[in-house]
């Protein structure tokens, strides 16, 4: 009973106007976003928390889930009419969605995305509802080394995705924890790595560094190919958007599929929608009658990927509203805007905030049925967008990263930071570096100090604490496999 | 990529040597019952060290020279020149101020990429300026850089 009272409190804070509003502005944002080649949910996030500031935290974070759930399905549309991922975990889209495109059926291939998003959407917000209060309960009962456990698991585990080259992911990562190490430190109050810079000794914000790695650095990336790329002409109306019966029958399953692996994925703490979405794929392609028909325009290989990447995307929030450990780029920047507002993560969240959470967890109810009306009927809106010339785009990614960075404090500190890390994110991009691993851990990394130490102290200094008792040991050892397991592969591949 | 990867490599081997000493020499190892401020920065730059190592060791045994990664010709030009205004903007920040440097930035970049004619160039930059200043200084009173030229 508990349950509904929780429910409906969360429904009659979502239904609120402004909360509804925030929640359509996110959607529709969130295509767009999403529908811009180069820039992803983690940058969009990041431009636009920002806005938030100014407003109640669970209005903040209702806008900003939405645009998050609209960014899973932008990125199909450029996936599908031009052969480029609009974010990451839509590059298997490509695969079969621009072969359908091609043979004059990009309707269908974005309208089983749409239908098969907001069915492994809704059910990822169902289950992300029953799962998360018996999860915080029970991480209630988690002291400091059970954290820090948590948090070592979380940062090894996102490297292990971080692209071809491990040994670079983890890099990215302990960078990210060099810099989360600057400015004062908690317990003793030493100023470090401040080099008697003010702001330096304020520590190294997330916001400047997301804003800077995702957003300016894609841009620049962008920028080489600005004058070539050229986008095919699609002409799209809302009846060719309808997928019809035999489209439909030959999806169902793939969307049932996708939406249990994509939520079984999206939970685990470091991996996120693209792997859901590259599993999805593979499964698919292995149980299909026809494997033949992969790669040449077959709909599950849509269907499938695109329910995935979409419950992963729901699920992914249960670690962050739970346990305050993000499981993607995307959920560690709401993180950090989560104790921007003043909040703190973590199991208590659940008793504390109830109206944040169940505001949150209705309006994901909401968004998700305003994602299926706003993708199907203002398709061809959005597939006009698509079409605006990079050449135009690209200033104005840079505008909204530049006041994005200074409104964080309103200093012009912030956005030389955010340059900074534009130019660091260019590099990191061309040489197979991972943004996602430095952010997760510049965020992490405060928390994971504490957690540190905190243990060391009750254990008197004793390193055995993390692995005597049972769930940190469990977590430790999971968290350790995930370093042994590419080490053993690149050894095994010679 | 593979001498990109040596010099890097190089480079964050200094940088990790240099953060783990300093955490050493400026910060405490142990304090109040428990690890000092010195403590985990210490230990993250000896794991840099050692990745920095594995990258170096990996990069001078590969024969492979590996793919040219940075742009040449137009492409490295396009992204020095958008790198090189994105800049200027930032740096004459307080001198323009940040309303009307949006507009100018807009219209000076969008007429190099693209070749749009200058109407449609200024009603972009301007539009984009309009919205920075109703969403941020009228609605959310964010204090910008007002400039010496042009207050609002």
């Amino acid at each position: 009973m508990d349950f509904l009272s929780n429910l409906s409190l969360g429904f009659s804070i979502a239904f609120t106007p402004f909360n509804l509003m925030m929640a359509v502005a996110g959607v529709t944002v969130g295509i767009l976003i999403g529908a811009l080649p180069g820039v992803g949910p983690p940058s969009g996030v990041a431009m636009l928390l920002p806005l938030t500031f100014g407003m109640d935290p669970t209005s903040g974070i209702i806008m900003l889930a939405a645009l998050y759930a609209g960014t899973m399905y932008g990125g199909t549309i450029t996936a599908v009419l031009i052969n480029t991922p609009g974010e990451s975990a839509s590059v298997v889209t490509c695969l079969d969605g621009y072969q359908m495109a091609l043979q004059g059926r990009a309707g269908p291939a974005l309208g089983i995305a749409a239908i098969g998003s907001f069915i492994a959407g809704t059910i990822g917000v169902v289950l992300l509802m029953l799962v998360s209060p018996l999860l915080a309960r029970w991480a209630l009962s988690f002291g400091p080394p059970e954290t820090f456990a948590l948090m070592l698991l979380g940062l090894t585990t996102c490297t292990l995705l971080a692209g071809d080259d491990p040994l670079k992911g983890y890099i990215s990562m302990v960078a990210g924890l060099m810099l989360a190490m600057v400015g004062y430190d908690i317990i003793s109050g030493d100023a470090r790595y401040g080099f008697g810079i003010v702001e330096m000794m304020d520590g190294v914000d997330f916001l400047p560094v997301a804003i800077g790695l995702f957003g300016l650095g894609e841009v620049l990336a962008g920028a080489e190919q600005a004058r070539s790329t050229q986008v095919a002409k699609t002409r799209l109306r809302l009846r060719d958007v309808l997928p019809g019966m035999p489209d439909w029958v030959r999806s169902r399953w793939a969307i049932a599929r996708g939406t249990v692996m994509g939520f079984a994925v999206g939970v685990l703490p470091g991996a996120g929608p693209t792997v859901a979405a590259f599993l999805a794929y593979t499964v698919e392609k292995r149980v299909s009658k026809h494997p033949e028909q992969f790669g040449k325009g077959a709909i599950e290989g849509v269907a499938g990927p695109e329910s995935a990447n979409n419950a992963a995307a729901t699920a992914a929030m249960v670690p962050m509203l739970t346990l305050g450990i993000p499981g993607s780029a995307t959920t560690a920047i709401m993180l950090g805007g989560l104790m921007m507002w003043g909040l703190r993560p973590g199991p208590m969240l659940f008793e504390k905030n109830p109206e944040f959470v169940w505001g949150l967890i209705a309006s994901q109810y909401i968004a998700n049925v305003l994602l299926l009306i706003l993708s199907t009927l203002f398709i061809p809106l959005f597939v006009r967008a698509v079409r605006i010339p990079y050449s135009i785009l690209m200033p104005l990614i840079v505008v909204f990263c530049i006041t994005g960075a200074y409104s964080l404090k309103n200093n012009v500190w912030d956005v030389g930071q955010m340059l900074v890390f534009g130019v660091i994110g260019y590099f990191m991009k061309k040489l197979g570096y991972s943004p996602a691993a430095l952010v997760l851990a510049l965020v992490l990394g405060p928390l994971a100090e504490r957690a540190l130490r905190q243990s060391l102290i009750i254990s008197d200094a004793g390193v055995g604490i993390f692995f005597m008792r049972p769930i940190s040991g469990v977590l430790m050892a999971l968290a350790l496999l995930a370093v042994a397991v590419p080490v053993a592969r690149a050894f095994l591949k010679k | 990529m593979r001498s990109a990867d040596r010099v890097t490599a190089v480079l964050l081997l200094a940088l990790a040597v240099a953060f783990s000493a300093g955490a050493l020499k400026y910060y405490s190892w142990w304090g109040s019952g428990g690890p000092g401020s010195a403590f985990l920065p210490f230990w993250l730059g000896l794991v840099m060290v050692l990745l920095a190592l594995m990258m170096l060791v990996k990069s001078l045994r590969n024969p492979w020279p590996g793919d040219a990664w940075l742009p040449r010709g137009e492409g490295l030009r396009d992204m020095l020149v958008v790198l090189g205004v994105t800049v200027a903007f930032v740096a004459l920040l307080k001198v323009v101020g940040m309303i009307l440097g949006t507009a100018l930035y807009l219209l000076a970049l969008i007429r190099y990429l693209g070749r749009h004619p200058w109407w449609l160039a200024a009603a972009i930059a301007f539009a984009a300026a309009g919205f920075n200043w109703l969403v941020f200084v009228h609605w959310l009173r964010v204090p910008f850089p007002e400039g010496m030229l042009w207050t609002f």
